[in-house]
């Protein structure tokens, strides 16, 4: 089987120079919270390094990366945390794969992301008894404001689905070089299997009931910081994310300790090189 | 502690200087008194200067629109025409391939052409405002890094154009010879058009055609100046002694905008053509040279006039869509947002348009070329050696003397600028706040409190940072009032509106003819000594398009050039020096200086190559290296003899078909390497033939290819 698979990354690597455009990117964003489809795994300081990889074919591309969640602030007893841990810890591993098509203004997104937990459950963090998987389907437009509409299936350990959708809104653009840009995001999910399961009650739900769950602000600028000809470019990027709670799960913000509405800041910055990066200014 | 304190300012106050903008003062040094030279006739001298830059500059003139050359077309020239008269006076006309000019290249030009007479006051520097030259030398901040896509303020491009002009004004002044001269015009309809007519029709009184206009024009092709004004200069012959057709000068109101706004090579545009055109006709036609060689012997200045709200007659499908603000799917994973672009149209989508325009540049040069040349050709028997030289010049403190000038003390631009002008409307054109509400992006839009000093216009920002924008404009205005024979002629830096510039002109005539002048006809020389951007009248500027937008200092602008140029027209003088108050310092904010053209010298000079030649349809593609990799096409600014590269028909013959200065080539750059410059021609006129294409300077020569027919 390993055998296999080195035949097909070996054929894939022989066309893709004839066929695709392969890109890369590298992203390290910190931010006050870390939230996720609306809960909050980790309030305090925490730093998301992240890497993606992609080959285009035409309209079609294939991508996959990995993503590390690291606390870096100390947790108090009955805080919100992933790990666990005092002192800074990696709380979480993710790897994702998809693909997807253009279709005209749109694109169609299919993919899978294995979440892995690293936390410690007996300090109050989330251990391996978390770990799950989940499947997903997204549509986006790039009309005026970039909805995308996603469905989050987890086939693993809720095994429920999770809707949500959301709009990018550009509020100004700065049309010289250095580009600025400044956009305003939102977005909301839905419920509809991921809550307890009554035929099931061992397993582990993500929220307490169906509905909707969050509804979330932000504004943000992103400033194209410097372009490499004929490799990509790198980006910086800051924000504030604002989030109105609307199930129980979304409250939770540690140890009997619930908010209503959060308010968190984010910064990050991201290379991406390969494929169109390489002459886009 | 206090080390560190020491270390750390020391770090701020460098990085402080560094991101500081770049600030020269620069002096106006006036022209001596002049000398009478024996015997006293009129003498003329013309010369040209190659001012085609590397590949890499933005294209000024087009705003975010203006892209980042690739490479060039039809080269750019400076091209010089110096006037003596009996007494010594002289004046310098420039007329160059650049999308604007620049108080701060005029009077450093000047610095080096004062010791043949030539000062500040006696050189016009005027651009044909061709949108596809390159920017980076200018007077103000904001026209360094707003003029393009590339922004910033390039020494090593001030420098390389000073030198060039200043060589080619010397040249010409050196090869001062017995001239002959005469002044005609004649109406050019159908190839230009008012682009903001709505703006125009609230002219006070109402704008009215000619009355020799044809009558089945559409109104904003029959409002238009078809003047086209010229002075045809011929020299003697210092072998035969005979007067031969060697020149001319002329004025004619229309943008440089044929090119589409897409468009990503240096080219001199229309002007380009209708210069090339005339002066072949006068090498072959009429001086019957059989080797016309790469560059023509003969010299034709086309400058521009009062053309701040006239477009060449360009197709709507000429000109592209603009990139769109979108999201750039960039492997914005699960846990990854995307990214924000400008998305640029589709590319087919800009190679149809820019299709569409190059059509519309060849058929608009033609045709005002074949005017020029009928135009000249009329002008050979009104020949006569005296031409009465003198002139009159002042530098206007915009900003410090606004309220004896009767303008704002600010300079402002408006919303309308940013949407841009129907030639190239920007990005930013019908822009809404979160794609929903109006916030004035759009021609037509005004304020609605007129009661400050800039009245109707919508300002694109007020208070700090409107005073903070206002420091990167222009506060200084060099104007000129030049007599050549019965014409007075007005230089302007700014692109002045029909009725403005007839106004203006008006104003001016009957001043000098008040003076005693016997002067029977007056003209505006625009984009002459530096830029201040539009000169609208107070009607179109409450109209707020895009010219009076651009209005910078109010709605009194074009009413006090009227009175600066009158008073010019009073006190034009001969045979004198003229005080220093005409030509104060200039203090300028250039912006960010930025190194753009990189500064490499090859240490060894790598023969050419030519790696392959092939046809697809009708278009003949070569690729070579050819050059150092930061090399201007010409070197020393000086005109080259020979083509840098020559397609030739692979026969016999060897007739060569097309060189590196056709319309119809293209040579574009594909990369830098090892210090070294790897280009492809396209050559869009191959037909049924073998070809070969040859590097002369190198003599590199392909194998033949054949082009289907």
């Amino acid at each position: 089987m390993r055998y296999r698979w080195s035949h097909v990354t070996a054929l894939m690597l022989l066309a893709a120079p004839l066929t695709g455009q392969f890109s890369g990117r590298a992203d390290v964003t910190a931010g006050g919270r870390y939230v996720w489809h609306g809960i909050s795994r980790a309030a305090g300081l925490v730093a998301q390094p992240s890497v993606a990889a992609g080959i285009q074919i035409r309209k079609f591309s294939l991508d996959g990366g990995a993503v590390l969640h690291y606390e870096l602030d100390h947790v108090s007893p009955g805080e919100l945390s992933e790990s666990g841990a005092d002192g800074p810890r990696l709380g979480e591993v993710d790897v994702w794969g998809r693909a997807s098509i253009m279709l005209g203004s749109a694109r169609l997104q299919s993919g899978v992301v294995h979440y892995t937990f690293r936390g410690d459950a007996s300090a109050g963090g989330l251990g391996p008894a978390r770990n799950t998987t989940e499947v997903y389907a997204a549509l986006t437009s790039t009309s005026t404001f970039n909805p995308s509409l996603e469905a989050w299936w987890d086939v693993d350990r809720v095994r429920g689905a999770f809707l949500r959708a959301s709009v990018d809104v550009p509020i100004i653009g700065w049309p010289f070089p250095p580009y600025v840009f400044g956009f305003v995001e939102g977005d909301a999910g839905l419920n509809l299997g991921q809550g307890p399961n009554p035929a099931r009650p061992l397993e582990l739900a993500n929220f307490a009931r169906r509905g909707i769950t969050h509804v979330g602000l932000g504004v943000g600028a992103e400033r194209r910081a410097s372009r490499l000809p004929r490799i990509g470019l790198t980006t910086l990027a800051l924000g504030v994310r604002s989030q109105l709670d609307l199930d129980d799960a979304t409250r939770i913000n540690g140890v009997g300790r619930k908010r209503d509405f959060l308010v968190w800041l984010w910064a990050g910055v991201t290379v991406v090189m390969g494929g169109d990066m390489r002459t886009l200014r | 502690m206090s080390r560190l304190r020491g270390v750390l300012l020391g770090a701020g106050s460098a990085v402080a200087v560094a991101c500081a903008p770049t600030r020269l003062q620069v002096e106006g040094r006036r022209s001596p008194m002049p000398q009478p030279t024996t015997p006293p006739v009129l003498r003329a001298g013309f010369a040209r200067a190659d001012i085609t830059p590397p590949p890499g500059v933005g294209l000024a003139g087009n705003g975010p629109e203006g892209a980042e050359s690739q490479g060039y077309r039809l080269r750019l020239y400076a091209r010089v025409l110096v006037l003596a008269d009996g007494a010594g006076n002289r004046l310098a006309l420039v007329v160059a391939d650049l999308p604007l000019s620049s108080a701060l290249l005029h009077r450093r030009v000047a610095e080096q052409t004062r010791s043949v007479g030539i000062g500040v006051d006696r050189l016009v520097i005027a651009a044909t405002h061709t949108h596809a030259g390159p920017g980076h030398f200018f007077e103000a901040a904001a026209y360094n890094e707003q003029g393009s896509s590339v922004v910033g303020f390039e020494p090593v491009m001030l420098d390389s154009l000073t030198s060039r002009i200043a060589r080619a004004v010397l040249a010409a002044a050196a090869d001062l010879r017995p001239a002959r001269v005469a002044w005609g015009s004649r109406a050019v309809w159908r190839n230009t058009r008012i682009r903001s007519l709505p703006a125009m029709l609230r002219d006070v009184p109402a704008p009215t055609a000619p009355a020799d206009a044809p009558t089945d024009l559409a109104p904003e092709y029959g409002l238009v100046d078809p003047e086209l004004a010229m002075l045809r200069v011929d020299l003697r012959d210092s072998v035969s002694g005979a007067f031969r057709p060697a020149g001319a000068f002329s004025i004619f109101a229309m943008h440089g905008t044929g090119n589409a706004n897409v468009n990503d090579l240096l080219d001199a545009d229309i002007h380009g053509i209708v210069e090339r055109l005339l002066e072949r006709h006068i090498d072959r036609d009429l001086n019957r040279l059989r080797d016309t060689g790469f560059v023509p012997r003969a010299v034709f200045l086309f400058a521009n006039g009062a053309e701040g709200d006239v477009s060449p007659a360009w197709p709507p499908q000429s000109r592209c869509a603009v990139p769109m603000l979108a999201t750039l799917p960039a492997l914005d994973g699960p846990f990854t947002r995307a990214l924000w672009r400008w998305r640029p149209p589709p590319a087919s989508d800009l190679a149809a348009c820019r299709h569409s325009a190059r059509e519309a540049v060849a058929a608009v040069g033609a045709s005002v070329a074949s005017h020029a040349v009928a135009l000249f050709d009329s002008l050979g028997s009104a020949l006569t050696d005296r031409l009465e030289l003198g002139r009159a010049f002042a530098t206007l403190s915009l900003s410090d003397s606004a309220t004896a000038l009767g303008i704002c003390s600010a300079p402002a631009v408006g919303m309308s600028t940013v949407v841009g002008a129907p030639d190239a409307y920007t990005r930013m054109r019908g822009w809404r706040l979160l794609g929903l509400f109006d916030i004035g992006l759009k021609e037509g839009s005004t304020s609605r409190d007129a009661s400050g000093c800039q009245a109707q216009k919508r300002l694109l920002v007020s208070g700090l940072l409107g005073h903070a924008l206002s420091k990167s404009l222009p506060s200084y205005a060099q104007v000129m009032v030049l007599r050549l024979g019965n014409r007075v002629i007005g230089a302007l830096p700014a692109e002045v509106t029909t009725t403005a510039g007839r106004r203006i002109r008006d104003s001016m005539l009957t001043a000098a003819q008040e003076a005693g002048l016997p002067v029977t006809s007056a003209l505006i020389l625009g984009h002459a000594n530096g830029y201040v951007e539009y000169v609208a009248t107070a009607e179109e500027y409450a109209a707020q398009y895009y010219e009076g937008g651009s209005t910078l200092y109010g709605p009194g602008e074009a009413a006090m050039f009227g009175r600066a140029l009158a008073r010019l027209a009073r006190s034009i003088t001969a045979g004198d020096t003229l005080p220093a108050a005409a030509a104060p310092p200039l203090a300028l904010v250039l912006g960010h200086r930025e190194r753009l053209i990189k500064r490499m010298s090859l240490s060894r000079a790598a023969p050419p190559q030519i790696d392959r030649v092939w046809c697809s349809g009708d278009t003949l593609y070569a690729r070579f290296q050819l050059g150092g990799a930061w090399a201007w096409p010409v070197d020393s600014g000086e005109v080259a003899a020979r083509a840098r590269v020559e397609v030739f028909v692979s026969d016999a013959t060897r007739r060569v078909v097309s060189w590196d200065d056709d319309p119809n080539v293209e040579m574009r750059l594909r990369g830098r390497r090892r210090g070294l410059a790897w280009w492809e021609l396209r050559w869009s006129g191959a037909a049924g033939q073998e070809y070969r294409v040859r590097i002369p300077y190198g003599g590199a020569e392909s194998e033949p290819v054949r082009c289907p027919a």
